[in-house]
């Protein structure tokens, strides 16, 4: 990695950082004992469910925190204590030595001003120069984020640059004076995967070009592999291991750490075992929670004895590996049960699928004359899906993969009803799906459910969790209102939640336990398919992996088939038993999850297969980046749905006709949507590739 | 055929539950805006009205109405011992009449503002989750109420209610056709408010969840999406309490309200305005008396407002 320079000292130095909220409601201990240290030119990431602090660290160094709030320890930078300094202090050091870059970009950037004035505006209050010198310094800036064009960027608004260009451009913000700190907080976390991988590689490329330190926080272990020298790990508000990414990864000697890098599914190890994925049980410890003297991971822990609720725990140095555990020797791979083998038998084929998807087509918006009432019809209308084809076996997962724009969740939407669709053939079990969920039957609603994305939004805030579980019951099964209960009470406990919570409001649960409600509510009719729609994509990794356990085991009991909606290729690797890559509302691959996933493929999924971040710093992928976000096609578009972003595109053909569909390496039932013959799609994936890093 | 599916919960049995539920978040609401100054001081003032509203003319030394020949002599006195607030142009105790006007405006006003409200939240949700079409005209229709100047439409309601009511209601005609005036006034505007409300809990999962277990419109709009926006109805209805007050005080200044010799703020106001300047008392306790309430319904919405905004985790816990 990068090389330390051993001449200067700490750049920044936590000692016992604590920071405490008081509100007239409670005290909470967002911060409870941080420890850390930052040289220049080096990564720290730190790393943990949300709830444990993070954010709150990352705000305290800045100096941002309100008035009611108590700092204890002390916050070192270049030797002076950011903790206890006065306003004016501080604000010279904001910006000019300390900067920071904040999860959403849209929200960084003033919508109603031009990027240049924005960034100019920075320039002017920290540096002392003329207009001419603050042009060339911001074009710099530009080209130093790889902006391509920056002259003209200059002149845009926020809204017409993508997500990952705004990102870049609040990193040159944060870049223009030069900072000797730089504080990242979920910098790529609103970003899609492909977008995601190229502002990671800008920062592993800035981290040795501006000499800079840099903390990044993170939740995701995928993009903390990636980018940080060191890591450290935040569990409760306190750290609980440190040590080199490698050795982290490698040799976790905390519990939680382990439990962490256990929760997130990976492709199946060298002997080819796939391993059943583990979760941490229970949740992160309430901050208004006194710690007391005990170990506050020790109610979650697999390897927790007496001893560890007698005392606090020292941070442990074993050879500059910091572990917060009075047992960091036993700390092994398969304390969390990780190492079983997954049970993965497919109940045997039906002939008819449980849904039959054929040409299902989607448009947006109307057609429209080209003359107010008259002339001919201009073709305005947003392709949302166009031809796609799916069949979901008994049993089955069918994961939908693709970025946002994709038309994944149109997809959704349209089988279970809630968008009519504009062409194409819908089939549940061989009987025809009418277009609106109001036209179809009680029986065919009730043998097909769906699971939202966001837990807190899927449970009506005031009515009781029970609402939504007793009226499908009492709607699909025709239960009477004391069955119900009884039932609704099963299925709690099904999915691993007291009964009681029936009566609480949803607000008294956390999001795993919403998202968890919302799964007992989908299971009360036992229907034969679910349509998860990123069910799992905004729960925290040790939730998420309880939350697949828990669809994989229903699978398996009640033979129930998902079309499961993800952007997120681990999660879809692990579930899916076919997957269908969707781009701008087109099926670029179709086809069994292995056939996908290995080679060849379609260059679209090669390019999402080398950008999702794994949770390994050795982990070895190809470069293959995309630029920009998807397009929206028309409906008179002409050529490959792909071709503005291919890095693989050929010529002419590309952009004058649609691609032919081909099938893929493992024979019928694989599709591959594209020009390039299949036979020299499986030669040129096997080379090594690297696509350019210039932004367009 | 929507009333059979709506849940049995709402119909039958439940309906006990409901009202305990909806009165214990009533009580819940109500305690939320007693902890600011304003909601405290509002709700003392208000509850002092309604205190005399239900109770004063018990405890009125004089007959509000009734006046003799003995009476016309002290016609237009000023504050003394037996008369605290003076006599008006018959006599009459100027303090009994304020008491037992609090009466007629208040029930007016507070009918006349529930009857508006709960016309707009039933129009403003169904076009705001029917969308479409139906919203689109709903809406321009609404417009047309909104150009009619309150008062215009008061004069047209009342000018024929009047003429074409033949029977008789207790407590009389005006009054009825004030709270019709004051719902029709008030739906629109209100409707408008609720709309936005309700489109902003259209999109909301739980409502899509609502829609593929195939509840019926009905019932997703008043199971699902009311309950949510019951906060904006609230404040809603206490910022509109004020403005009804002040439209049927008005109504009766312009002789248009409760006939004399009933007592009214209003039409006290206008009859001793002509004495003013010999007698200002007269014309000024009922026009203080109203200013106080007013102010008081304003003070405690504030409060409501502040119980309103606050997040959902706390107001449920």
């Amino acid at each position: 990695m990068s090389q330390l320079s051993q001449t200067e000292g700490q750049l920044l130095e936590l000692d016992r950082l604590a920071v405490t909220f008081y509100t007239p409601r409670a005290t909470v201990r967002a911060v409870r004992d941080l420890s850390i240290e930052i040289r220049r030119g080096e990564v720290l990431g730190l790393v943990g469910e949300s709830g444990c602090g993070k954010s709150t660290a990352a705000f305290a160094i800045m100096g941002y925190l309100p008035g009611t709030t108590r700092v204890d320890g002390s916050i070192l930078f270049e030797g002076r204590d950011i903790a206890h300094m006065g306003d004016s202090d501080l604000r010279e050091l904001r910006g000019n030595r300390i900067a920071m870059v904040y999860q959403d970009p849209a929200t960084s950037l003033n919508p109603s001003m031009r990027i240049g004035t924005q960034v100019q505006e920075v320039l002017r209050e920290h540096l002392d120069l003329d207009s001419k010198q603050v042009r060339e310094r911001m074009i710099e800036l530009f080209e130093s984020v790889r902006l391509a064009d920056p002259e003209a960027i200059g002149q845009r608004y926020p809204h017409q640059l993508s997500g990952g260009m705004q990102q870049r451009v609040v990193i040159a913000m944060a870049l223009a004076c030069d900072p000797l700190l730089l504080i990242m907080d979920e910098p790529t976390t609103g970003l899609d995967v492909t977008t995601e991988a190229t502002i990671l590689d800008l920062i592993v490329e800035l981290k040795d070009r501006v000499n800079a330190g840099i903390l990044f926080v993170s939740h995701n272990l995928g993009v903390i592999a990636r980018v940080a020298d060191r890591v450290a790990v935040m569990y409760a508000g306190e750290i609980v291991e440190q040590a080199t990414v490698g050795e982290l990864f490698k040799n976790p000697r905390h519990p939680y750490t382990a439990g962490l890098l256990s929760c997130v599914p990976r492709p199946p190890g060298d002997d080819g075992i796939e391993r059943k994925l583990s979760s941490i049980p229970g949740s992160v410890l309430d901050a208004q929670i006194e710690g007391g003297e005990s170990c506050l991971f020790a109610d979650r822990c697999p390897l927790a004895q007496d001893a560890c609720t007698a005392q606090v725990p020292p941070m442990t140095d074993l050879d500059g590996h910091l572990s917060k555990c009075l047992f960091p020797d036993d700390v092994h791979s398969g304390i969390w049960g990780e190492s079983q083998e997954r049970n993965k038998e497919l109940i045997p084929e039906e002939p008819i699928p449980v849904l039959n998807a054929h040409s299902l087509r989607k448009f947006y918006g109307r057609e429209r004359k080209k003359y107010l009432f008259f002339g001919p019809p201009v073709q305005q209308r947003v392709r949302a899906l166009i031809d796609v084809d799916m069949k979901v076996g008994t049993g089955r997962t069918l994961g939908v993969v693709g970025e946002s724009g994709s038309g994944k969740s149109t997809a959704a939407k349209t089988i279970v009803g809630l968008v009519p669709k504009d062409g194409g053939k819908l089939e549940l079990r061989g009987q025809n799906l009418a277009d609106g969920v109001q036209h179809r039957s009680k029986e065919q609603r009730a043998a097909m459910r769906m699971v939202f994305q966001n837990p807190t939004a899927s449970l009506n805030p005031k009515l009781p969790i029970r609402h939504s579980i007793i009226r499908a019951l009492r709607k699909f099964a025709g239960l009477s209102r004391d069955e119900s209960r009884e039932r609704a009470e099963q299925l709690l406990e099904a999915v691993g939640l007291d009964p009681s919570y029936l009566d609480r409001p949803p607000s008294e649960l956390s999001g795993g336990q919403q998202q968890r409600v919302a799964l007992a509510g989908a299971f009360a009719a036992s229907p034969d398919l679910i349509v998860a729609d990123e069910a799992v994509s905004s729960l925290d990794v040790s939730v998420q992996a309880q939350v697949l356990n828990l669809l994989e085991e229903h699978q398996r009991e009640s033979g129930n088939s998902y079309v499961f909606i993800t952007h997120d290729l681990g999660v879809v690797r692990y579930v899916s038993d076919d997957i269908l890559v969707l781009y701008a509302g087109h099926v670029a691959e179709y086809g069994p999850s292995e056939a996908v996933l290995g080679s060849p493929s379609h260059p679209y999924t090669e390019a999402l297969l080398s950008a999702a971040p794994i949770p390994d710093p050795e982990a070895t992928q190809n470069q293959i980046r995309l630029e920009g976000s998807v397009p929206t096609l028309h409906s008179a578009f002409k050529g490959c749905f792909f071709a503005g972003r291919c890095p693989r595109k050929i010529g002419d053909i590309c952009d004058t006709s649609a691609p032919p569909e081909q099938a893929g390496s493992h024979g019928e039932g694989h599709i591959i949507n594209c020009h390039i013959p299949v036979e020299e799609l499986a030669i040129i994936q096997q080379q090594p590739f690297q696509n350019g890093v210039s932004v367009t | 055929m929507a009333i059979e599916e709506l849940d049995s919960q709402v119909t039958t049995g439940g309906a006990n539950a409901l009202l305990k539920g909806a009165s214990r978040k009533v009580r819940r609401g109500l305690s939320i805006a007693l902890r600011t100054n304003s909601g405290r001081i509002g709700f003392a003032i208000v509850a002092f009205h309604l205190f005399l509203a239900i109770f004063g003319p018990l405890l009125a030394p004089y007959s509000p109405t009734d006046f003799t020949s003995e009476d016309l002599k002290i016609r237009l006195t000023g504050p003394s011992m037996e008369h605290l607030l003076g006599t008006d142009g018959f006599g009459r105790d100027v303090l009994s009449r304020v008491v037992a006007g609090a009466r007629s405006i208040i029930w007016i006003s507070f009918i006349g503002t529930a009857l508006g409200i709960t016309l707009g939240t039933i129009v403003g949700m169904t076009s705001g989750y029917i969308g479409g079409k139906i919203d689109q005209v709903v809406m321009r229709g609404v417009d047309v109420f909104l150009a009619f100047p309150g008062l215009l439409l008061a004069l047209l309601v009342i000018n024929l209610g009047v003429q074409r009511i033949g029977i008789d209601l207790w407590p009389s005609k005006e009054a009825w056709l004030i709270i019709i005036t004051i719902g029709i006034a008030f739906m629109p505007a209100n409707s408008r408010v609720i709309r936005s409300a309700a489109l902003a809990i259209k999109p909301l999962e739980f409502v899509q969840s609502a829609r593929l277990r195939g509840e019926s419109s009905f019932y997703i709009i008043f199971r699902e999406v009311l309950p949510n926006i019951i906060p904006v109805v609230a404040v809603e209805a206490s910022i509109r309490v004020s403005f009804a007050l002040l439209l049927t005080a008005g109504l009766g200044f312009l002789g248009l309200g409760v006939q004399p010799p009933t007592p009214d703020w209003g039409l006290m106001v206008s009859e001793n305005r002509e004495f003013l300047s010999i007698a200002p008392w007269a014309a000024l306790a009922p026009a203080m008396a109203m200013a106080s309430l007013v102010v008081g319904v304003n003070l405690l919405t504030d409060g409501v407002r502040e119980a309103a905004q606050l997040p959902i985790s706390q107001e449920a816990s």
